[in-house]
């Protein structure tokens, strides 16, 4: 029963991963007004480290104990056995570290993109990528 | 017709990144196995019985981030630094306001005090985030990113120019930010330059002594755990990302006056 819920959840979080991915995109190509374009950049940016999150996930072997954390901290090291102990238990690091950077990344792409909201604005008086498009020569 | 083709161009992407996504791996239920990668990052991230691969850090996304893959890193904090730099040139030669912020500017007395005791507080986490990157869950980017909730706060609850007045001012977040930038550098050619004037073989972005390499940053600092160069790097990507958003919402958050230059 536990082992069908989890794979039950697991799914619907699946799942609901491609939703928002459409519907971000949805609102990235047809909703005209640029600060719904960011909003949705920064959902459908998420949304895709949420995929690269989820690669790295990695099941617990028995799903009714409760999971213990994956720490590495004898410091100095005494035996062999912790180390043992943390690679049977850890995820895999690699998808969190690339994403913690595109995390921030983003954030300044963001910035950016206010920035040239800013002057769009200040350039036409209005950020409806319609109006600016008429506008155009 | 239009949304007709609306919709199948979304329908055409969604479906077509899950086929490639399926096709990639070959099932998405979350497995107890790993793939043999990350096993080889986890095994050498922290383990002295082989000396010449370990990174001394018990956290292996640092170890990964500012190690392994650190000049991949080093090329993100550019595009950080790029992206910063370009919001900046677009809001140049547009002159700010500057007043002295009054007791009735912001919120109420109370909201003031309460951000005065958990300014700190934010800023205190935000540099023990990052400052024990190498050894707890963190690192320089998250820490940044934690310290640069701080200026947002105090914008909103005092007044858009309670930092100016305060000192904080962006011509200060830009030479914190370049101090940042010239740290990571210095840190990443460190050993290099050691070997160079030494006469021994080493590399750019060398951390520990490697085989045929003996130069090794000092991991191990009177029993306290120092990662070789992965605190040097949390240090200064703190400095270069907090000090980095700082100035873009100062800029942001203060208002224009009415004429320009």
């Amino acid at each position: 029963m536990v082992g069908f819920l989890a794979e039950y959840m697991f799914t619907v979080i699946y799942l609901s991963l491609f939703v928002n991915l459409g519907l971000s995109l949805f609102g990235l190509f047809y909703k005209p007004h640029y600060v719904k374009k960011l909003i949705m950049l920064g959902i459908l940016g998420d949304t895709l480290n949420m995929f690269a999150i989820f690669l790295g996930y990695r099941a617990w072997p028995s799903p009714t104990t409760p999971s213990r954390p994956p720490i590495l901290l004898t410091y100095p090291f005494e035996n062999a056995s912790v180390l043992v102990e943390f690679t049977s238990r850890a995820v895999d690091p690699l998808p969190q570290a690339l994403v913690l950077t595109a995390v921030v990344i983003g954030l300044a792409v963001m910035v950016f993109l206010i920035f040239l909201g800013d002057n769009l604005f200040k350039h036409y008086g209005t950020l409806d990528m319609r109006e600016i498009r008429r506008l155009r020569g | 017709m239009k949304r007709v083709v609306s919709l199948a161009v979304l329908v055409t992407i969604v479906l077509g990144m899950s086929l490639l996504l399926a096709l990639s791996g070959q099932s998405f239920y979350p497995s107890e196995n790993l793939r043999w990668l990350a096993i080889v990052y986890l095994n050498t991230t922290y383990n002295p019985y082989l000396p010449d691969f370990t990174v001394w850090s018990p956290e292996a996304v640092t170890a990964i981030v500012w190690d392994y893959r650190g000049l991949d890193t080093l090329y993100e904090t550019t595009v950080f630094y790029l992206a910063i730099i370009s919001g900046l040139a677009l809001g140049r030669g547009v002159k700010r306001l500057n007043q002295k912020p009054t007791d009735e500017s912001g919120l109420s007395p109370i909201v003031k005090t309460v951000t005065k005791i958990t300014g700190p507080m934010i800023l205190a986490v935000a540099a023990s985030i990052g400052l024990h990157g190498h050894l707890t869950p963190g690192g320089g980017f998250q820490g940044g990113a934690t310290a640069a909730v701080v200026p947002v706060v105090f914008i909103v609850v005092f007044s858009s120019f309670y930092l100016l007045w305060k000192g904080v001012s962006s011509q200060r977040m830009l030479t914190l930010r370049s101090a940042g930038l010239i740290g990571i550098g210095l840190t990443s050619i460190a050993l290099f330059l050691a070997g160079l004037l030494l006469g021994l073989p080493s590399y750019v972005f060398q951390n520990i002594a490697k085989a045929g390499s003996p130069l090794s940053m000092p991991y191990d600092v009177h029993g306290a755990l120092l990662s070789g160069t992965l605190w040097w790097f949390n240090l200064f990507e703190f400095l270069a990302v907090s000090s980095g958003f700082t100035l873009a919402f100062i800029i942001l958050m203060t208002p224009e006056a009415e004429e320009k230059w």
